[in-house]
């Protein structure tokens, strides 16, 4: 390193960045910044995307919760049990917080279809929690496509009537991460962004530009071989999935760059048709996720 | 004095539950465990694309989707009479074991470790009960390692989309094994990744949890129930290999004899659901929801084996394979987790040590005019089974026995309590205002309320005080 003038230590930029990590965590314990709160309800659905976001890297799990938030309240997570969880819950209510929610709102039999706890001895619905929560929050998050607009746990015949959570906020803006599960950053990086700028740039329905701006067949690493008319003809052929019914050319959303698990893969990746998961018409209307015969004439019963 | 406690929700479990349980004299005398979400996967089913069950059906669970990958796959290989190429099974099956790792260490540090450590690094962490026994520095060690475990189980995750494309709800898992084929740097990829997950398990995973048993013996003494043990078989059944773990058997009134799937019955006389039966074998009824039925108490189905309820998961397999003495309890079980994580590690060793690159197991598959399948496999938290026909090429029957529905069904026409209930039976509760012991002995079976899928309905309660 000889012959180069190098900054004092403590103007590199790992010095600068652990200083102000240092400063900002020093101000949060002494109450002078405060951690915003973030309450994650899990509705009718698979809690998928709880796992989801346990995956994430940059920011992961851990830094969320000592540097981002103050999670008040996960059904997967949280380790006070019963009344006493639902209590937790009921006094974020009097204070500022973020709203993130997974799954669909069930509307069958006023919501008794999916019981998430019970609250001065009666039971307490998913219905109820969303809208009660929903009306008070900051902002509102939709995480993944249950929630979006009913998903899987709306698929037909629907026996659970679910709905996603707009149908029963109608009057609230709900940010919509589309997906099945959604993708950590896509949950996290939203997040950062309230925390640091306010709600982001969105389009038409809701979806943060900065994710859901591209279609997914435009910057397929594939598209080489659509445009030549190389077209798959099973799974794990290393060509164009189109024939196969890959739903690429309709779904906007970055997994082809931003990929999976920590950038290691995507569907694409493992020689499977993208089956449309960020599209809000996702699944009825992105079947059937695999053909051997998309020359056909597609006939709707 | 009768009292009756309610938990709900219970936490730290995937999905929603309601426990009611009954203590007399500081004893558990009665107990139901109610599933508190619907969704109806079965009735969805019909009429959809037969190969779209794969993907479809991953979406029960999302801590557990690549098993019901698995057992639609087998399912649909069953109606297609289709046979994988072994190197098909070996990717499928490493995948496979990549959710058990995911599972486990996610089950053990974030759903178990609460229970016994106390957590003083975040307020959503803090518990409700007072039952904390470990000494500071051991309590603060284990405290730590929750934090550590969240890298190791997000790579489990990460090996597991290196050959199915994502996770959760991959896409590799499909009849014929893959849709991948494995590279040499694929391979060195999971086996590298593999390395830190077993030096993670040897080092702090399989000591933490001895160390939480040593300081709370009585758990080898509660939580047991009936004893009956039954496995669909887990990596079984290889031609090169044989058996790498445990195959199909059942273990009752101290005999363990082979499994066989025509004693499998379920039953509903408890249940909210209407059938023509309401006991019956699970490919010939599908019975609708029925809020109405009288007399039933839960959504939750029983399945039974021979007619009696049978445990399932990680406890059922080390004993059934051979790997644990024969104990059923509360902290067996808990145990039971960790050391099955180490010894799925070395099943994914051998499996590696197998794989031979760029084969593609791929064919173009013909949806049959009519058909039908059963896909049964051991997976996570137990046995798996996947039912389903075909007509007019497309789905006409899905019928899905989980694991949690072995393990939490209700009590049946026999007089038999299922397995979660019976474990709670005579359980001792110190503190009857703040009862940890409940929420233990049930989490040690790993519940699974999104894939056991039920409904919920308010029952008519006796007038007891409420403990919550």
């Amino acid at each position: 390193m000889e012959g180069y003038i190098l900054p004092p230590e403590t103007l590199t930029n790992e010095a600068i960045a652990s200083r102000l990590k240092n400063e900002v965590n020093e101000q949060i314990r002494q109450g002078l910044i405060k951690k915003r709160n973030l309450v994650y309800l899990e509705l009718n659905g698979c809690s998928g995307n709880i796992i989801s976001l346990l995956n994430g890297q940059n920011p992961d799990f851990e830094y969320t919760l000592n540097s981002m938030v103050n999670l008040r309240y996960s059904n997967s997570l949280m380790a006070a049990e019963g009344e006493q969880a639902i209590e937790q819950l009921m006094e974020v209510l009097d204070e500022d917080y973020i709203l993130a929610v997974e799954g669909a709102v069930a509307l069958k039999n006023d919501g008794l279809y999916n019981v998430i706890g019970r609250w001065k001895g009666e039971p307490f619905t998913g219905l109820q929690a969303a809208q009660m929560l929903g009306e008070k929050a900051s902002h509102i998050l939709a995480v993944g496509a249950c929630a979006t607009h009913g998903g899987v746990s709306a698929a037909k015949p629907n026996p659970s009537e679910s709905v996603g959570l707009q149908t029963v906020l109608p009057d609230r803006n709900i940010i919509k991460l589309t997906g099945c599960p959604v993708n950590p950053d896509w949950f996290l990086g939203t997040l950062a962004h309230i925390l640091l700028y306010g709600e982001p740039e969105t389009d038409n329905l809701n979806r943060p530009l900065m994710f859901y701006s591209t279609l997914i067949h435009d910057r397929c690493p594939r598209r080489p071989f659509f445009d030549r008319g190389i077209f798959a003809e099973k799974l794990g052929d290393k060509t164009c999935l189109f024939k196969l019914g890959c739903r690429g050319p309709v779904t906007r959303v970055d997994c082809p760059t931003r990929q999976w698990n920590g950038h290691v893969n995507w569907p694409v990746g493992a020689s499977t048709p993208c089956i449309g998961c960020a599209s809000f018409g996702f699944p009825d209307a992105m079947e059937p996720f695999v053909s051997y015969d998309t020359t056909r004439i597609v006939q709707d019963e | 004095m009768n009292r009756k406690i309610i938990i709900n929700p219970l936490t730290r479990i995937s999905g929603f539950m309601e426990i009611d349980v009954t203590v007399e004299n500081n004893r558990v005398v009665d107990a139901k465990t109610k599933g508190n979400l619907f969704r109806g996967f079965e009735q969805m089913m019909v009429g959809r694309k037969p190969f779209d069950a794969v993907y479809f059906t991953q979406r029960i669970c999302g801590i557990c989707s690549a098993a019901h990958s698995m057992a639609s796959s087998i399912a649909l290989e069953d109606a297609l009479n289709i046979t994988p190429m072994e190197q098909g099974r070996y990717l499928r099956d490493i995948i496979h074991c990549c959710e058990y790792l995911q599972n486990h260490i996610r089950h053990f540090y974030q759903y178990t470790v609460p229970d016994f450590v106390r957590m003083e690094q975040n307020t959503l962490l803090a518990s409700d009960h007072e039952d904390f026994r470990l000494p500071k520095t051991v309590n603060d060690r284990i405290a730590k390692h929750y934090f550590d475990s969240l890298p190791i189980s997000r790579s489990a995750h990460q090996m597991l989309a290196v050959l199915g494309g994502k996770a959760p709800h991959n896409h590799g898992v499909f009849i014929g094994g893959v849709t991948t084929q494995a590279t040499a740097e694929k391979v060195v990829t999971l086996d590298s990744l593999l390395d830190d997950i077993i030096a993670f398990i040897d080092d702090k995973m399989i000591p933490d949890v001895y160390e939480i048993a040593h300081y709370y013996p009585e758990y080898f003494q509660i939580g047991g129930g009936y004893g009956n043990l039954l496995s669909y078989g887990a990596f079984d059944h290889y031609g090169e290999l044989g058996t790498l773990y445990v195959d199909p058997l059942v273990y009752a009134m101290n005999t363990i004899e082979a499994f066989d799937e025509s004693k499998i019955k379920e039953k509903i006389d408890y249940s909210w659901f209407q059938a023509p039966a309401d006991t019956y074998n699970p490919d010939s009824l599908m019975p609708v929801p029925d809020q109405n039925k009288q007399k039933a108490y839960s959504w939750v189905k029983a399945p039974r084996y021979n007619g009696l309820p049978f445990e399932v998961g990680p406890l059922a397999r080390l004993i059934l394979s051979g790997n644990y003495q024969n104990r059923v309890s509360a902290m067996d079980r808990t145990i039971a987790r960790a050391l099955e994580a180490k010894k799925i590690t070395a099943i994914m060793k051998t499996l590696l040590s197998q794989i031979i690159p760029d084969v593609d197991v791929q064919k173009k598959y013909e949806v049959p005019e009519s058909g039908e399948g059963r896909g049964l496999v051991d997976t996570t938290r137990g046995a798996l089974g996947h039912w389903l026909k075909i007509k007019d090429k497309k789905l006409s029957f899905y019928q899905i026995i989980t694991p949690s529905t072995w393990d939490f069904s209700t009590k049946d026409d026999e007089g038999y309590r299922g397995v979660a209930e019976e474990a709670l039976i005579g359980t001792p509760i110190q503190n009857p205002d703040k009862p940890a012991e409940i929420g233990r002995i049930l989490r040690s079976f790993d519940p699974c309320m999104s894939c056991a899928t039920h409904v919920y309905r308010p029952g008519k309660q006796v007038k007891t005080i409420k403990v919550f």
